[in-house]
């Protein structure tokens, strides 16, 4: 027999963990699903968007490292130059990074991409306690901050026959079905030929990605396909409403950032609930506020006001009394009377609008 | 990863295809005269006296019933002295010295096919509990009152499909003795006068279906008893689990199974009462499983009930020196528990040893990827109720249902921070009593 028996230590069930699941693991997923929407505004705006992207990381990694050495100076800590509770070891700081970067029109400054990324990650995630913590999505809060702060300075690169984006030529004249001779739908669907945020355009790079997180289970699935279904059913009932023909609700879903909020920002984890259920009313929350806001407000952009909204009723949907593992009958019931109210509410306001 | 995960890999290849390894005659035997639900106890023997195998040397009295204690040899009785129970807790237990004779006590005597057929539920009961039976797979509920139930049952369940990883005890067992446990379920059937008869088993596990179906095909063609291959995720032993997928009968928390007309025996309980009312045999001995990834040699041990754990290492060749810290379980690595010592000695219900490294996860700020949620089997929201016990909020905590917790295991399994749920949930359960 062996001198040294190694020890026992004692320890409490269960004993073994699910290999390969980490958090690093989810976020450099959705870094790697983002890729392809990168390098296609890499390759449409050129040096502007690389300055973007890299100021937009940057400013948001520098922002969190100050932070975190700040409050552990006061807490009395040793300096120590890796810091541990720094987020840019689990990707988590260059997803939000990127996200945010991804949103923003060319023509941005980049003071006010420094300002808007130093903006949502303090008081997006940083005050809130950091990873894990944050009531706001991060990058959301970003873009909403500089939208309401510096909206002047964010110009698109316009086409010289449209004059505007897609969806802000819609906002002006809502049901203006000629719109879309100047968008042609395989254009919103590449992303070739079209104004708009660096990261927005190309619908087709960003489904890729989606489903690649969706092979690597690195989001929830049901999210976007129930946020961007809203959108396209509430789009289709106006459209039968108003006679727009088939292409009105499919214009809805691929323009503006419906496909990259519904695939990257309503679906991070810490800001949207935690059951099953609660995921598919909160994308549908998601879908009916983006439609409104669209349709009835001021903005062209409604995905990220929504989120942003959404967001804050996130603890509801989780309150103890109302939240349910299971999806029950009684939940489908409510839920479906709920979808046609909805319907019956959107095609009354359209009814006064046009 | 936020996907609902309730595959947990198995580890069983090692030690399930080696076949059990005979150590049925230890120097020495503890038996434990305290467990989990006997606090009390008498001793009918003393230091000295010489016992023989099958032999009540005592009385353990639980909170509503009382159990005989069984010399599992035959030899001199020692001292009483505090050992390891299973649970982790030091009990009393009795020494006797082997004399490898294995001379069996006057009232262990076979009982003919003819005489077992014309017993009633009632003798059969008694037999039961005069052989001290208990749930075998590690619950330790008596058995007999499980027997003695007036309510119909329709069903009788056996339940081999050991769904923890790294156990192969009861896959090894139905293995080489699949007669005594359809023997033994014929008996049950028997007793509550069942119509049907069902054996769950992992349908991955062929070779069991296999050597079950065939011996219901030719030797016991008139027992109506059927093999249901259930799924191969965890935890599909659970008893609810094992009732949902084999019958589609759903049992609500806090419910007997029996008002539904089914009832669930572990696999080795059936062995058990066929040698309890065949020979009249209590359990003496029983399979046992040393694995782990710590262990040099991982296999199945047929051992005597009160061999101590550290004498089953040693014949395993030993931990795997080159660790410095090693987790020592008793039961499975998802809802086992560790001591602090390897001194454990083996009761009736203990089914497994594992010996696994010590591995530090680091642990990350809950992201809320709903994994937990997604996979609790009891339908809870761990992550919830984690949030409500770090601040100490009960209504939550009730309102979150967490006293339905089984404490399987899987909400830390899946966990994507790698942060430990379960412990968070046994401290709901025990804040809110």
């Amino acid at each position: 027999m062996e001198n040294t028996l190694p020890k026992i230590i004692r320890k409490t069930s269960p004993y073994l963990k699910r290999p390969k699941a980490s958090v690093t693991r989810m976020m450099r997923d959705v870094t790697i699903a983002l890729l392809p929407v990168t390098a296609f505004a890499i390759y449409k705006f050129g040096m502007s968007a690389v300055v973007i992207i890299v100021l937009s990381i940057l400013s948001m990694a520098v922002t969190e490292y100050i932070y975190y050495q700040i409050v552990d100076k006061l807490d009395g800590d040793k300096f120590k130059f890796k810091n541990k509770n720094f987020t840019l070891y689990n990707f988590s700081v260059i997803t939000s990074g990127l996200i945010y970067s991804l949103t923003l029109p060319d023509n941005t400054p980049a003071f006010v991409v420094v300002i808007g990324a130093a903006f949502g990650i303090f008081f997006g995630k940083l005050i809130f306690g950091g990873l894990g913590q944050n009531v706001f999505n991060p990058a959301a809060l970003g873009r909403v901050f500089i939208v309401v702060s510096f909206g002047t300075m964010m110009t698109y690169d316009v086409d010289t026959v449209a004059g505007a984006t897609a969806l802000g030529v819609l906002n002006n004249d809502v049901f203006n079905i000629a719109v879309l001779e100047n968008f042609k739908l395989m254009n919103l669907f590449t992303g070739i030929g079209i104004p708009g945020s660096i990261g927005e355009m190309s619908a087709i790079l960003l489904i890729l990605g989606g489903v690649y997180l969706a092979f690597r289970t690195s989001f929830e699935v049901r999210i976007p396909l129930v946020y961007v279904g809203t959108v396209a059913l509430l789009a289709g009932a106006v459209a039968i409403y108003k006679d727009l023909g088939i292409w009105y609700p499919v214009f809805h879903v691929l323009s503006g950032g419906l496909l990259f909020g519904a695939i990257y920002m309503a679906t991070d984890p810490i800001t949207s609930p935690i059951t099953k259920g609660g995921r598919i009313y909160f994308a549908f929350a998601l879908g009916v506020l983006t439609f409104f806001i669209r349709l009835f407000g001021a903005y062209p952009e409604g995905v990220v006001f929504s989120i942003l909204i959404m967001n804050m009723f996130v603890t509801s949907f989780d309150y103890y009394k109302w939240t349910n593992q299971q999806i029950t009958k009684r939940q489908k019931l409510i839920f479906t009377i709920v979808v046609l109210v909805t319907i019956g509410i959107t095609i009354v306001g359209v009814s006064y609008v046009g | 990863m936020i996907k609902k995960s309730r595959q947990v890999r198995d580890y069983k290849l090692l030690d399930k295809t080696l076949p059990t390894l005979r150590y049925v005659n230890p120097e020495e035997v503890f038996i434990h005269l305290q467990n989990n639900r006997c606090k009390t106890y008498d001793i009918f023997v003393k230091e000295g006296d010489h016992v023989l195998l099958g032999e009540v040397i005592g009385m353990r009295h639980g909170g509503f019933f009382e159990q005989p204690v069984h010399a599992t040899v035959s030899g001199t009785v020692g001292k009483i002295s505090k050992k390891f129970h299973r649970t982790g807790r030091k009990v009393d237990t009795v020494h006797i010295k082997n004399d490898f004779l294995d001379t069996m006590h006057e009232s262990v005597v076979d009982r003919s096919i003819e005489e077992i057929e014309k017993l009633t539920q009632d003798e059969i009961v008694e037999i039961v509990k005069e052989k001290g039976l208990v749930g075998l797979g590690g619950s330790g509920f008596p058995t007999y009152i499980k027997l003695a139930t007036k309510e119909k049952i329709d069903t009788v369940v056996i339940n081999a499909v050991e769904c923890e990883p790294y156990l192969s005890s009861d896959y090894r067992m139905i293995l080489e003795h699949p007669g005594e446990i359809l023997e033994g379920l014929k008996y049950i059937m028997q007793a509550l006068n069942a119509k049907k008869g069902l054996i769950a088993i992992k349908s991955k596990k062929t070779p069991l279906y296999q050597i079950l179906s065939q011996l219901l095909n030719t030797r016991y063609k008139d027992l109506n008893v059927e093999v249901a291959k259930l799924g191969n995720h965890y935890p599909q032993g659970w008893e609810v689990e094992v009732f949902k997928w084999a019958l589609g009968i759903e049992i609500p928390h806090g419910q007997l199974p029996m008002k539904y007309g089914v009832i669930g025996f572990n696999v080795t309980t059936a062995y058990g009462i066929h040698s309890a009312i065949r020979h009249n045999l209590p359990v003496y001995e029983r399979h046992f499983t040393v694995n782990g990834d710590a262990v040099k040699f991982p296999q199945n041990i047929r051992v005597r009930v009160g061999t101590s754990v550290k004498k089953l290492i040693e014949i395993s060749d030993g931990y795997d020196t080159l660790q410095k810290e090693v987790i020592v379980v008793m039961g499975g690595p998802m809802m086992g528990t560790s001591t602090v010592s390897d001194d454990v000695i083996v009761s009736k219900t203990t089914t497994s040893v594992l010996i696994f490294k010590n591995v530090e996860y680091k642990e990350e700020p809950c992201v809320r990827c709903g994994s937990c949620v997604y996979s609790c089997p009891a339908h809870l929201e761990p992550v919830q109720i984690m949030n409500a016990v770090k601040r100490n909020d009960k209504d939550v905590m009730k309102g979150l249902e967490a006293f339905k917790c089984i404490e399987c295991g899987l909400c830390t399994y899946v966990c994507t921070s790698k942060i430990h749920v379960t412990d968070y949930i046994r401290k709901a359960k025990r804040l809110i009593g």
